[in-house]
């Protein structure tokens, strides 16, 4: 009989097969989205148009595919990767299985942002959308750093003070809509989701700054599982905690308040992602953070292929889509928590 | 050696720690006790280094405070239990600050099996710690410390949750450490326990340290009395042990 050794039988604790796996996902689901459509494109032309090689697509078949459709589905996999990891390194820094990426007031924040652009002067402002939207979730984020003054001490208090600053501007953007009616459909319509009027000028934009607030994270993320334990615990291997939890929300904030003023308010990939990885690999440690990501970025391309062909020619807002999968699994997971604890 | 010289610690305007004067002999365990209160707990933070303080604590003659080399282990009164972490995960958190993290070397890994047989947690590896018992978290706790393989060990009330066949386990797994040359500090609650294992102790109230030396001394010393004031006795068994219990309190 073959006997049991010390080596082997504690396993690895991060098997780097999955991030390929994962990493093919991705690649795979990106060419389905941009082959799949009211007109489909043929997958040998798509490949021989991306390298360059004779005999691809031309006319509106090569302008659907590089100026439509690729862009889209880039855009879809960029901001993905952005809410699925934020979304998982906040529920480490706040020992929480339930945060999510817009819990600090990101997402009122930036709601507020995108109200302001559209009702104060309507076309002219619309163009800064983005912009409007993007400094309302930072400024969101750092007015709950601001009056949780104990944050270093209790990582709650920052959760609630951004539950009390969100429920604050989202009142203000209320406010706003109602003495602005004609506001209503186009804040709601961004609020659901949007990536139909993606271009190549907002997937650079934004994948920059969201690779760079990855690259952050994903540099930290081996040390992130020390959060997990008491600041004094994490201090003793080495970790200084609140440095640690001070870079890893500034860096996960960029990458939300980024996704958020190119896309709206993309509702769920920032629970469902992490969750779905970790329950599948069975593995909480922040080692899969670059598969969260990948994961991340390909649940959001499916879900906007879902989104522009199950009502094709109409279109479905994202938020619905991810909402539709995203609401049941978070369901699924209060349950599966409560069972534990009892 | 550890010296701890004039130390103070505030929190606000309470003062938690006083003038502290005590010397920690390198691979002895010395025993912090006291009432609830007494400051046990933030000694230990500032002798991990954690906790900002006024004074001086110096191990092998460098400031605690700037060295974060030193490679000390901390084991918590409440620990907090990550969420779908197993318990080989947990242990092998141990090895970051050695091998670097998210670095652990197979020899770490080989290491981690053989404490888990140590320990008694062999078996248990790929179980969730937030379903181990007090006693199994406690010793997973302890073997995550073994395999850091620290100079300085700091134990927050290592046997406060358990019963006595789990308090007497945990500590001989404390013992482990002895016998590899860690120098320990823990604080404990019970006296007896804490004179059985603990070549000294220190003897803390209202943040000041009232008497400290052999557990010999300080058990028989008539300080240890006021420090609990009178609510204790202390017996001495057949086998020369010392046995501290409380007083029945006799006016109310």
């Amino acid at each position: 009989m073959k006997k049991l050794g010390s080596e082997g039988v504690i396993s690895p604790i991060w098997n780097w097969k999955i991030t390929a796996v994962s990493f093919s996902l991705l690649v795979f689901v990106v060419f389905l989205a941009i082959s799949f459509g009211p007109v489909p494109l043929e997958f040998q032309k798509i490949i021989r148009t991306l390298f360059g090689l004779p005999g691809g697509l031309t006319g509106q078949e090569r302008t659907l595919l590089i100026d439509l459709r690729l862009p889209r589905a880039l855009l879809a996999a960029i901001v993905g990767a952005a809410l699925a990891t934020s979304g998982a390194v906040y529920q480490t820094v706040f020992r929480n299985p339930l945060a999510d990426p817009y819990l600090l007031g990101a997402a009122a924040g930036a709601g507020l942002g995108a109200t302001i652009a559209i009702t104060s002067a309507g076309a002219d402002l619309y163009s800064l959308l983005p912009i409007f939207s993007f400094f309302g979730a930072i400024l969101a984020v750092l007015v709950s750093f601001f009056i949780s003054g104990k944050f270093f001490a209790e990582p709650n208090s920052l959760l609630l003070s951004g539950i009390a600053v969100g429920s604050f501007a989202t009142a203000v953007q209320t406010y706003l809509q109602q003495r602005n009616s004609s506001s209503l459909r186009p804040v709601y319509s961004w609020i659901l989701g949007e990536l139909t009027v993606a271009n190549w000028q907002k997937v650079i934009w934004s994948s920059t700054y969201i690779f760079i607030a990855l690259t952050i994270l994903i540099t930290v993320s081996k040390q992130l599982d020390g959060l997990m334990l008491t600041d004094e615990e994490s201090y003793s291997l080495g970790i200084n905690p609140n440095r640690l939890r001070v870079i890893a929300v500034i860096a996960a904030t960029l990458a939300t308040a980024t996704a958020v003023s190119a896309s709206g308010l993309i509702g769920f990939v920032g629970i469902v992602v992490p969750h779905l990885v970790r329950g599948i690999t069975h593995r909480v440690t922040n080692r899969g953070l670059l598969t969260i990501a990948l994961v991340g970025a390909s649940f959001l391309v499916l879900a906007d292929l879902g989104a522009r062909t199950l009502l094709s020619p109409a279109e479905l807002p994202i938020g619905v889509i991810t909402a539709f999968v995203g609401a049941p699994f978070f369901l699924v997971v209060l349950r599966k928590k409560r069972l534990v604890s009892q | 050696m550890i010296k701890v010289e004039d130390l103070s610690v505030r929190f606000g305007q309470k003062e938690i720690l006083k003038d502290i004067n005590v010397e920690i002999e390198n691979s002895k365990w010395t025993c912090l006790v006291g009432p609830n209160g007494a400051g046990k707990t933030t000694f230990l933070k500032a002798l991990l280094g954690s906790q900002s303080y006024s004074g001086s604590i110096t191990d092998s003659g460098a400031e605690v405070y700037k060295n974060h080399d030193r490679n000390v282990a901390f084991v918590p009164q409440h620990p907090q239990i990550p969420i779908g972490m197993s318990v080989s995960e947990y242990v092998l958190l141990g090895r970051s600050k050695r091998d670097g993290w998210g670095n652990e070397s197979k020899k770490s890994r080989a290491l981690v099996a053989d404490i888990l047989k140590l320990t008694g947690l062999f078996g248990m590896q790929n179980q969730f710690v937030s379903q181990l018992s007090g006693g199994e978290m406690q010793r997973a706790l302890i073997a995550r410390a073994l395999v850091q393989e620290p100079t300085l060990i700091l134990l927050d009330e290592p046997t406060s949750a358990l019963d006595l066949h789990h308090q007497i386990a945990v500590l001989n797994n404390i013992e482990l450490l002895k016998e590899r040359g860690v120098t320990i500090v823990s604080t404990m609650h019970d006296i007896t326990l804490a004179a059985m294992y603990a070549e000294k102790i220190v003897v803390m109230q209202e943040g000041r340290v009232l008497l400290s030396g052999t557990s010999d001394f300080v058990i028989h010393s008539p300080e240890l009395q006021v420090a609990f004031e009178n609510r204790i006795s202390v017996f001495t068994l057949d086998s020369g042990r010392p046995v501290i219990v409380a007083k029945k309190d006799l006016s109310n």
